[in-house]
């Protein structure tokens, strides 16, 4: 083992290592993305109040089993067996053939969103109940609570968790070899067999997995600052911010 | 007097413990109702039966003529016609404070943007609080949430407001600001029912005092019967305790 090894195998073989992190970052993104939306989506169907009878009852209670189903199969396997399960045994069984990139993101998809749902539900029940009340008693139905007020003040809360996901995700879709997704690893597996060397590769990709991971977390903290804030109101400290309600009706005759 | 909102015979338990025992009262038009009474005689269980925060066991609660608990009615329509401020204030801590007033008008009440806006503004300036319409909620003091709460609840244009304790989460030096806020809307013909502990609002304010007492409407009359000559016993022991703390 030298550096200069090292170096030689990136720049011998640095587009493919490219082109695995770029897949590795697409699926893990997309997924994530489908995943939290999934997770919201299962979130505002849950806390959906349950009326005393009738055949909404009936429904909700259905749905609601069903998704706690979902829930606990897809928490309670491993990704590895549902990609075999998902790519290879649906195309025996049924004969479904699937592009393996889509089933790599499916796959990723459905398992984040499993997550993504309980730490929505979390989210969702971590709300001040006022904010609940004060959606009830201005005339508002469940959707336009959990959009107008709920959802927005989950997604900023449940950022740090989503963020965590994500990077399980960047490290996790690695699984994804076993169906031959050209993701990072499966191309350091490739580089590997090709030079007969594994330290110098699978390091290499261990620092690149490494960059990645860190510059989500990076990234997600910023956005996060930015969600937040600033902590007083000063009224008159930057003109450019402060609108007045003589500027509101100004800007509208204006328009007009 | 025509009446706004009637309510007969309610009954409200939580498991075993009856918390309002058969209550009859009525709020006609234009009038100022303040309830008053000490901690768990059920005055904010009352309040919150009225527009559906809980679900009375039995009873009617006629508004304008029509049993709101008939299964038939649209209780979003109703509470959209009933304004009401909580002792937590509970402002949208997503929205700043012209959006705050405005979201209930667009997304409920179908308004226009522009109209909705307009609106909220006149009210945030009834309010005192106009310059601060781009603040977020964590931003303000408890007098100006409470504030922008009063205005958030009367840009729905509400035929009736209730005040759930509007000032007992407030500090001593902010409950004034408000109070004031309430009394000019008092003035103004505003039909409002209090729950309050502030015995001085409710005898300036009030055209009516109602005290409870274990669920049950104790004595009711004009301010000046009820603080100067109570007939009850317990209303007489009710207010010694509170005006001796004073």
């Amino acid at each position: 083992m030298s550096l200069k090894l090292m170096a030689d195998i990136f720049i011998n073989n640095w587009p493919m290592f490219m082109r695995g992190a770029g897949m590795t970052l697409l699926i893990s993104m997309i997924g994530t993305i489908i995943g939290l939306v999934i997770g919201i989506l299962v979130g505002i169907i849950r806390t959906i109040p349950v009326p005393e009878k009738g055949a909404k009852r009936t429904l909700l209670v259905i749905v609601n089993k069903l998704l706690s189903i979902y829930v606990e199969f897809f928490r309670g396997t491993p990704m590895i067996v549902q990609s075999m399960v998902i790519f290879y045994g649906t195309a025996q069984a049924f004969g479904i053939q699937m592009n393996r990139i889509m089933a790599g993101i499916l796959i990723v998809s459905i398992n984040t969103g499993a997550y993504m749902s309980e730490i929505v539900r979390g989210g969702i029940v971590s709300i001040d109940h006022g904010q609940f009340e004060a959606s009830d008693a201005i005339g508002m139905n469940h959707m336009q609570t959990m959009i107008n007020v709920v959802m927005p003040q989950v997604v900023r809360n449940i950022l740090p968790a989503t963020g965590n996901e994500f990077v399980i995700n960047v490290k996790d879709t690695s699984v994804l070899n076993i169906i031959s997704v050209t993701e990072l690893f499966f191309q350091t597996k490739s580089i590997a067999g090709a030079t007969f060397k594994f330290f110098e590769p699978y390091f290499i990709a261990s620092i690149i997995y490494l960059i990645m991971t860190i510059t989500i977390t990076r990234v997600l903290r910023c956005i996060e600052r930015r969600m937040d804030g600033p902590a007083s109101f000063i009224m008159a400290g930057n003109q450019m911010q402060v609108e007045r309600p003589e500027d509101i009706v100004y800007k509208k005759n204006k328009d007009r | 007097m025509e009446k706004v909102i009637d309510v007969q015979h309610l009954r409200k338990s939580f498991g075993n413990n009856e918390v309002l025992k058969d209550i009859d009262f009525s709020v006609s038009k234009g009038e100022v109702v303040c309830i008053i009474g000490s901690s768990g005689s059920g005055k904010s269980t009352l309040l919150r039966c009225i527009n559906l925060l809980e679900t009375p066991t039995s009873g009617e609660i006629i508004y304008n003529g029509k049993n709101i608990l008939d299964d038939k009615h649209n209780i979003y329509s109703y509470r959209t016609k009933l304004g009401m401020v909580f002792q937590q204030f509970n402002l949208f801590n997503n929205h700043n404070v012209l959006s705050n007033c405005t979201v209930g008008q667009i997304k409920v009440l179908k308004r226009e943007k522009e109209e909705a806006e307009e609106i909220a503004l006149k009210y945030l300036e009834n309010v005192g609080m106009a310059q601060y319409i781009n603040a977020m909620p964590r931003q303000l003091s408890g007098g100006q949430k409470q504030r922008v709460a009063i205005a958030r609840a009367l840009s729905m244009e509400p035929d009736v407001m209730l005040f759930d304790e509007p000032t007992s989460a407030l500090d001593p030096e902010t409950v004034g600001e408000v109070l004031k806020v309430m009394k000019d809307l008092a003035k103004s013909g505003l039909t409002m029912l209090v729950v309050t502990h502030e015995m001085g609002f409710a005898r300036e304010v009030s055209d009516r005092v109602i005290f409870m007492d274990k669920g049950v409407i104790a004595e009711e009359g004009k301010p000046e019967e009820i603080f100067n000559n109570p007939k009850e016993k317990r209303t007489k022991e009710f207010l010694h305790r509170i005006l001796s703390n004073n």
